[in-house]
């Protein structure tokens, strides 16, 4: 509560707002600009993401919350024309930063797609082989290593059987649940989620939803979404975007109940978007 | 009072369907004519080279395949110099275009800018269609004295090395084994190529930032994921170059220097079936006439072989990784 005296503006409603303010952030965004060739995407984005609590990225379709996402591991670097300035700034380095190692940020952020890609291998080696770019493992360790990634993202007892079958003949959530597990036996600090469950049934993002509020745990999350119940179910802090800018970012209880900005409130009661 | 307009409807509606199911089923004869005549064209060739072959084949028996014998004058034939002759200067032309053909598809859809990939692979296309005898124009004219000019350091070079060196011995004459799979590599490049470029852009984009989100290289998401994505399309497209290079005839002629000879070395003239064929058959009569056929058959033989055994592969390789 040291924070509320720093902060005597505040009221005591928003003592857990403060908390989370004061902590260290995971990922500082500085004034961040993006452009598709000509089109700009992102304008001087700046928010911090707190570790080890579930970020919600919210607004409507090609207001930039996925290029946002993108951003935070680079994966926007493998095609040409696409080109980000500001800071990003990860444990206070700077991502954008050319000098800083790609492949290190890609195992420290990992990132799950809107649709389930498993690889064309066995479920095994889907595992196995991005741990393998990073580490050299004996056969015992890596296949504990799967086992317990399998383990993290719920899927061991399904697919323990089966790991030298394909991949994709997975269910859509056992293979978006595949994908989670790939992206953390990589023990990755952050884990990026673009829209990880438009894709499924109910049931599967259910289990989804569930393995994202175990996860929080040891992970700093930022999953984006279109399904503002799931912010709201999920998430400890909410961004609103609209036209790649982004209007509004607080605890996601304040935002769904009592958001500052007009616009943020349409947002949420559906009068857009 | 509707019940006539009613029933002038469903008689109409009964005969519309009657005419609908006759037009089907013809529709469906005609499709399976069409498919038909691939099958008659396969084994109407097939059987005419048996049948033209046949007085060698059953009077010659396995000395026709496995002797190098080829003589005219005593009517000795034996096919397995052509056959050599044939496999080798394939087995060249792939080992040299596989990898280039791969290399640029890569490039074209993983590298290059995007105002650099249409040109570059229309000049792909445009390679694929010059004739097959201006490559054996210029294989015989430019590069033949070309390879001549540098054989002797090939085979000051490489002939010293123990065992692999024999392939690097022999005359600098330019025409040869190699000379001819080197002018083959050149001609099923383009095809190849072709084929890996048109199935690398149909890997979904979100495949591969998945595995780049890894932390990957470009190498590993082409080594692990684009190319087992694309497997059975690439492997079609290698064969269906090696089957143009099983099969190609003038620019192997100009190149190979005809001679029916089995050696170690590559730089060594040599003969492949389609050239031997192509050499002789104006003067052949009789019984040469029939061995030239029955090595047209052998072609039909040797290229069903290999897509047999590519097939085969294919099966062991889904086999392998779970599917």
């Amino acid at each position: 509560m040291t924070e509320n005296t720093a902060l005597p503006n505040m009221t005591s409603m928003f003592a857990a707002t403060s908390s989370l303010v004061s902590m260290q952030p995971k990922l500082e965004v500085r004034n961040l600009n993006f452009r598709y060739g000509d089109f700009q995407a992102l304008k001087s984005i700046g928010m911090d993401i707190p570790e080890k609590k579930v970020t919600a990225i919210i607004g409507p379709s090609g207001c930039g919350k996925s290029t946002l996402l993108r951003v935070f591991n680079r994966i926007y670097a493998v095609y040409p024309g696409q080109r980000a300035d500001g800071e990003v700034l990860l444990d206070g380095e700077d991502i954008l930063d050319v000098g800083y190692p790609l492949h290190g940020l890609r195992s420290k952020v990992g990132m799950v797609f809107q649709k389930p890609v498993p690889f064309p291998m066995t479920i095994f080696e889907n595992i196995a082989w991005g741990i393998r770019h990073h580490e050299r493992l004996s056969k015992a360790d890596m296949a504990a290593r799967v086992e317990q990634a399998l383990r993290r993202a719920a899927l061991w007892d399904e697919v323990k059987d089966k790991l030298k079958r394909n991949a994709l003949g997975l269910s859509g959530g056992q293979q978006q649940r595949l994908c989670i597990a790939r992206s953390i036996a990589l023990k990755p600090e952050v884990l990026l989620l673009d829209e990880p469950t438009s894709a499924l049934d109910p049931i599967a993002t259910g289990r989804i939803e569930q393995l994202i509020e175990e996860l929080k745990r040891d992970y700093t999350l930022v999953i984006v979404t279109h399904n503002m119940q799931q912010a709201a179910r999920v998430s400890d802090r909410t961004a609103f975007m609209y036209l790649g800018e982004l209007v509004e970012f607080d605890d996601t209880e304040r935002i769904f109940t009592k958001p500052a900005k007009q616009q943020t409130e349409d947002y949420i009661s559906g009068r857009f978007g | 009072m509707s019940s006539i307009p009613a029933t002038i409807a469903t008689e109409n509606a009964d005969r519309r369907s009657r005419v609908d199911a006759r037009h089907d089923v013809w529709f469906r004869r005609l499709l399976k004519v069409c498919a038909l005549l691939v099958l008659a064209a396969l084994l109407g060739a097939a059987l005419s080279t048996l049948w033209g072959g046949r007085e060698v084949l059953l009077g010659h028996g396995l000395h026709f395949l496995t002797s190098d014998a080829w003589n005219p004058v005593t009517n000795d034939y034996g096919a397995w110099a052509p056959i050599f002759g044939t496999l080798v200067t394939s087995l060249i032309a792939l080992i040299l275009a596989v990898p280039t053909a791969f290399g640029i598809a890569l490039f074209l859809t993983e590298i290059a800018p995007a105002w650099l990939r249409g040109p570059v692979a229309m000049a792909i296309e445009l390679l694929a269609s010059i004739p097959s005898i201006i490559y054996g124009m210029w294989g015989l004219f430019v590069f033949v004295p070309f390879m001549a000019s540098i054989e002797p350091g090939l085979s000051e070079m490489l002939g010293r090395i123990p065992l692999f060196g024999k392939l690097f011995q022999g005359p600098p004459i330019g025409l040869g084994l190699l000379t001819a799979g080197i002018v083959l590599a050149v001609m099923i490049l383009p095809f190849i190529c072709s084929v890996m470029r048109e199935v690398f852009q149909t890997v979904p984009n979100r495949l591969k930032e998945s595995s780049y989100a890894l932390g990957s290289t470009t190498w590993e998401v082409v080594w692990d994921i684009v190319l087992p994505y694309t497997r059975s399309a690439v492997i079609g497209g290698i064969f269906l170059g090696l089957g143009r290079a099983l099969g190609e005839t003038m620019a192997v002629t100009f190149v190979l220097g005809n001679a029916y000879d089995i050696t170690a070395s590559l730089l060594m003239p040599g003969t492949s079936i389609s050239s031997s064929i192509a050499n002789e058959f104006n003067e052949a009569v009789g019984t040469h006439r029939s061995a030239l056929i029955a090595l047209g058959f052998l072609l039909f033989v040797v290229t069903f072989v290999v897509l047999l055994v590519s097939r085969l592969m294919l099966r062991q390789l889904a086999r392998r990784e779970g599917a």
